[in-house]
């Protein structure tokens, strides 16, 4: 066995996996609270993109920035992460709350609208062309060793940076006072608006949280891939979305547990399957089929209960 | 989750009370209060036969091949059949059985495809088309069942997910499918790849060869009759009935004797077929399938179909095929593409502004507005009126002396186009008067973007963003579409 | 009397809290049987366990001979078990007429391919759904008559939607009816018309009744035998006068202590 193969498939397995971790939590969190798959969720996470390539731009871009290395990384994230916030919270308040009520799919296929919408908006302003970071001007070709495993700075950064997220996520939801407004919300909203919640608040910030998990995810990705585009939102979104089912829809460990597992797998169909390069996309597919076929509530879900 | 007897969906206690007789009464004196033109019209399609209503729409579809001799119009009307029989598809999916099928356009694809395989040069086979078409729909319904069968789970929100994967899947694997190795056939190549598979065999039913245009559109105006007819009959059948009780309730559906998860899967290989069959014919206009074809771009289009026209509504199908597919076909035109953009301002500020005086303000206030911000552009940043518009035509000169045309528009239009999103959503907040004077300045800055942006990408992103914005507006405004009848929903 | 509606032990909680437990119940061929008890006593879980809904935790549910567990909810309505919702669950976008179609699915057999094209089977079945559902309709004489068949349901008043309900349950033929809380909402004179229509289901319809009720009125008119539930266990069953003295009920419904009523 190739072992040098291997441990690279890994890293950037692992790497790809926390981008998807990271979108496949915003969706998880927003069906846990509204039931609603939520299409656009990709499209904030291109947009989540282009902030971070513009805040880069605006601070002197890689070639020549107007800070230290990692002033100007720090600030790409918050710019990405505010900008797919702000943009979720819009979304959901002219999208999706007048039509809370409705029957079940007239705020899918409004999603659907929104996701349309915003892959045209950026082709319109952004164009059809690849837009390149520049990460190696940024922050060096630099790259860590640990035996046979190489990690390159990009990667550490978004694993690290994914982790840490995904902690302070976990807290959030855990001890915090608008956390547990969550859960309670996505538990019953009814009883939760009775008890006191500002439902229509708790579910904003869901959103706010959610969409900047996704702008984060996108910077994160400009970073280590390096190009972006107006497109990259739709098969993003796609796997995770994958990794929410696949983890577990509604689970937050879940939807670490399912990006992590659907960066490795698509990584390994890379590198072992026939054609993997090609078909990659096409056994992500399988192995979704796969777990809704063997665990349809996903791995850490739970099976629901109907209330008649 | 108790109802509250007689409770209103909405809480507001000037509502009518549902079931309370005077809400009855309402529900009955809307019938009557249908007024003016419009009203005479509602009534007379209300009282018209089925079969009358379907006649409506075909003599018109029948003779329109007759008054136009232009080939491009009419390959626009073959087209516009070819999206509606497809919607009809969908409608049955999404209108009657409530299903997200984000897949379609797979099945659609996987029709030309299919039979691009049984009758093309590319393939080799030249079935006839009297085998090769029911050979297809079966195959398209066979491939319905495979993907909607493995799971009950798969029927609910997963169903959504799962078909949009599946769309995608399929783009990905025509895309390469002719270099793949078959275990014992060898290496076939099935698809054609990236180049697509062409040299399709025109449709030959029983010796009769469907060539020119003409011939492929009456052949598919039939064939869109006879789904039609096909569908309606379904409708008011104990199938059709099962279908909309479960889109009404699905749980007492099921307690009622109705096996829920049959009939969704049976809805769901219905559209499959459906799209099969008008792939079929799709493939043999084109005599070729495109992997490029069938991507979300045509999905977006189908659903906008569907929806505008009211889903779960058959007439408003064809009306819905006729707006969202011919719009798009007028934009080409930059001449053209002016005129359908201020008489759609138009249309849509007389439609919500009442009474006129306020109209005419507007409208007012809108010209004069641009003719002071040109005056002072012109001596202060006299760059900012130095551009041409993108349109053509007497309107487009009309407008280069009241809106601002910079000389290099892309940014400022740009950051216009983000604010005047930011505007539009800004103006369903306000109230009144305050709506009244916002929308001078958002109707100004709407004419800017217009003819210093959007209208230069007429062809592509313009026409997907207005169908992307078309299905939110839709859904939020007026969820039952042109057509469709208004649903009491009680949650 | 034979026994058409049998529960031996029925167990049934949620996640840890027991909503029914070692339930014995039957109803006799002919009998009315009403189920009274508090909120949250599990009588609406009941008729879910009975229907297919959920899944009892052990026990076992028979219909005549044949068990029903483990059957989809259609096949136990299939079987001749049909229920009303305390909280209505009309098909509200369809006529009053088509309500009382759509359940006979279960009852008819022709395919879609035979609809599709109108063949004999199809349209035969076709009058024959419309006929029964004109029946069914019928029965409720001058209260749904003929010009409402055609309205949406939805436009119907509150004590109407019960009886559409009662008709849409008749139109699945079942052997027994389950109507929960069929008087819920109802004026006095509206009640008093129920328990007449309950009556008249039995004599005029020859259905088995298994009834669920609060209003003592209703229960006290109609009942052969009553039974009492608390907490998921039957804490009293019998004639509507003992049922109704027995201590035990006044202490779940009043919520007494013990030592008081004692």
């Amino acid at each position: 066995m190739n072992w040098g193969l291997f441990w690279d498939l890994t890293v950037s397995g692992v790497t790809l996996g926390s981008v998807y971790a990271l979108i496949a939590l915003g969706y998880s969190m927003v069906y846990g609270i509204l039931k609603l798959l939520n299409f656009a969720h990709g499209d904030v996470y291109m947009i989540g993109a282009f902030v971070g390539y513009f805040a880069l731009q605006g601070l002197g871009g890689a070639l020549h920035p107007s800070a230290a290395a990692w002033i100007v990384v720090t600030l790409m994230f918050i710019a990405g992460m505010l900008g797919g916030g702000m943009l979720g919270v819009v979304i959901e308040r002219f999208a999706y709350r007048p039509l809370r009520n409705a029957p079940r799919i007239a705020p899918l296929i409004s999603a659907l609208g929104v996701s349309f919408f915003l892959q045209n908006s950026a082709l319109l302003l952004f164009g059809a062309s690849f837009r390149d970071y520049g990460t190696f001007d940024l922050i060096g070709a630099k790259t860590y060793h640990f035996g046979n495993v190489y990690l390159s700075v990009p990667q550490v950064l978004t694993i690290v940076s994914s982790l840490a997220l995904m902690v302070v996520l976990t807290v959030l939801v855990a001890r915090t006072r608008i956390g547990k407004a969550m859960r309670a919300t996505s538990f019953d909203r009814e009883a939760a608006s009775m008890m006191g919640i500002d439902v229509d608040r708790v579910i904003a910030s869901t959103f706010f949280i959610g969409s900047a998990l996704a702008g984060a995810a996108g910077v994160m990705f400009g970073l280590v891939f390096g190009q972006i585009y107006h497109f990259m939102g739709f098969l993003a979104g796609l796997k995770g979305f994958t990794a929410a089912v696949i983890g577990g829809i509604g689970s937050i460990p879940g939807a670490m547990l399912g990006g992590l597992l659907v960066g490795l797998a698509e990584s390994y169909a890379t590198g072992y399957l026939p054609q993997g390069s090609t078909f990659q996309n096409l056994y992500v597919f399988a192995l979704l089929i796969l777990i809704i076929l063997i665990r349809p509530s996903g791995i850490l879900g739970k099976a629901d209960v109907k209330k008649v | 989750m108790a109802d509250e007897p007689g409770a209103s969906p909405m809480d507001a206690p000037d509502q009518p009370r549902i079931g309370v007789d005077e809400w009855v009464a309402s529900v009955e004196g809307k019938r009557e209060g249908y007024e003016g033109l419009t009203g005479r019209l509602q009534r007379m399609w209300d009282t018209l036969p089925v079969g009358g209503r379907l006649l409506v729409f075909a003599v018109p579809a029948a003779i329109f091949p007759l008054v136009t001799t232009e080939g491009n119009v009419f390959r626009y009307g073959l087209i516009t059949l070819i999206y509606a029989l497809l919607a009809l598809g969908l409608n049955v999916v999404v209108g009657f059985a409530g299903l997200l099928d984000l897949g379609y356009i797979a099945f659609f694809g996987f029709g030309a495809y299919m039979y691009g395989i049984l009758a093309s040069g590319h393939s080799g086979h030249h079935w006839p088309a009297e085998f090769a078409i029911p050979v297809v729909i079966l195959a398209g319904a066979a491939l319905g069942l495979l993907l909607g069968l493995p799971s009950r789970r798969l029927l609910g929100d997963y169903l959504a997910i799962v078909t949009l994967f599946f769309g995608q899947a399929f783009v990905v694997f025509v895309n390469n499918a002719n270099r793949i190795n078959f275990p014992f056939v060898g290496h076939v190549d099935l698809t054609g790849g990236a180049n697509g598979l062409d040299n399709i065999d025109p449709l030959d039913l029983f010796g009769w060869k469907v060539t020119s245009t003409r011939e492929y559109y009456f052949f598919t105006l039939g064939a869109f009759v006879l789904v039609m007819m096909l569908l309606y009959f379904v409708n008011e059948s104990r199938t059709g009935r099962a279908w909309r009780a479960l889109r009404e309730d699905p749980l007492a559906a099921e307690v009622m004797s109705m096996p829920v998860n049959r009939l969704k899967l049976l809805a769901f290989v219905f559209g499959a077929a459906t799209a099969a069959f008008a792939g079929t014919i799709y493939g043999a206009v084109q005599t070729g399938a495109f992997p490029g074809d069938f991507d979300v771009g045509l999905l977006i289009t189908i659903y906008a179909i569907v929806i505008l026209g009211g889903a779960g509504s058959l007439a408003g199908i064809v009306v819905g095929a006729i707006v969202v597919n011919g719009v798009p076909e007028l934009l080409r035109d930059p001449n053209q593409a002016e005129w359908v953009f201020y008489v759609a301002v138009a249309v849509v500020l007389f439609a919500r502004l009442r009474p006129w005086p306020r109209l005419a303000g507007v409208v007012a206030g809108t010209i004069g507005l641009g003719f002071a911000l040109h005056a002072i552009a012109d001596a202060a940043w006299p760059r900012l009126t130095d551009g041409k518009s993108g349109g053509e035509g007497a309107l487009a000169h009309a407008v280069e002396s009241w809106v601002l045309l910079p000389s290099r528009p892309t940014q400022i239009a740009n950051f216009a186009f983000v604010i005047l999103i930011g505007a539009l959503l800004a103006l369903t907040l306000l109230k009144d008067v305050w709506r009244t004077v916002a929308l001078v300045p958002t109707v100004y800055l709407a004419v800017f973007v217009w003819e210093n942006l959007l209208i230069q990408q007429t062809a592509g992103a313009t026409r997907f963003i207005l169908l992307g914005a078309l299905l939110v507006v839709l859904m939020n405004a007026r969820p039952q579409g042109l057509f469709g009848t208004a649903r009491v929903e009680i949650v | 009397m034979a026994k058409l509606l049998e529960l031996r032990g029925v167990d049934k909680s949620f996640g840890g809290l027991t909503v029914i437990s070692e339930l014995d119940l039957h109803v006799n061929e002919g009998e009315i049987v009403s189920v009274i008890g508090p909120n949250g006593a599990g009588k609406t879980t009941l008729f879910n366990l009975i229907t297919g809904v959920y899944r009892p935790d052990g026990g076992d549910i028979l219909l005549g001979d044949e068990s029903l567990l483990g059957l989809e909810p259609h096949e136990v309505t299939n079987r001749g078990v049909a229920r009303t919702f305390q909280t209505l669950r009309l098909f509200l976008n369809m006529t009053v007429r088509e309500n009382v179609m759509a359940v006979q699915y279960g009852k008819t057999r022709a395919t879609v391919v035979e609809s599709m094209f109108r063949l004999p089977r199809a349209r035969r079945e076709e009058q024959e759904i419309r006929r029964r559902a004109e029946e069914k309709l019928g029965f409720f004489g001058q209260r749904l008559v003929g010009y409402r068949w055609d309205q949406p349901a939805y436009s119907l008043s509150y004590a109407n939607r019960r009886r559409l309900e009662i008709a849409r349950a008749m139109a699945t033929e079942p052997r027994i009816l389950l109507l929960d809380e069929p008087a819920a909402g109802m004026n006095p004179a509206e009640t008093h018309e129920i328990t007449q229509l309950i009556g008249k289901l039995r004599e005029d319809g020859g259905y088995t009744i298994l009834v669920i009720e609060h209003d003592m009125h209703v229960v006290e008119g109609i009942s052969d035998r009553v039974i009492a539930l608390d907490h998921g266990v039957k804490i009293a069953e019998g004639s509507f006068d003992a049922v109704a003295t027995d201590p035990r009920v006044v202490e779940a419904y009043l919520g007494l202590r013990k030592a008081e009523t004692k």
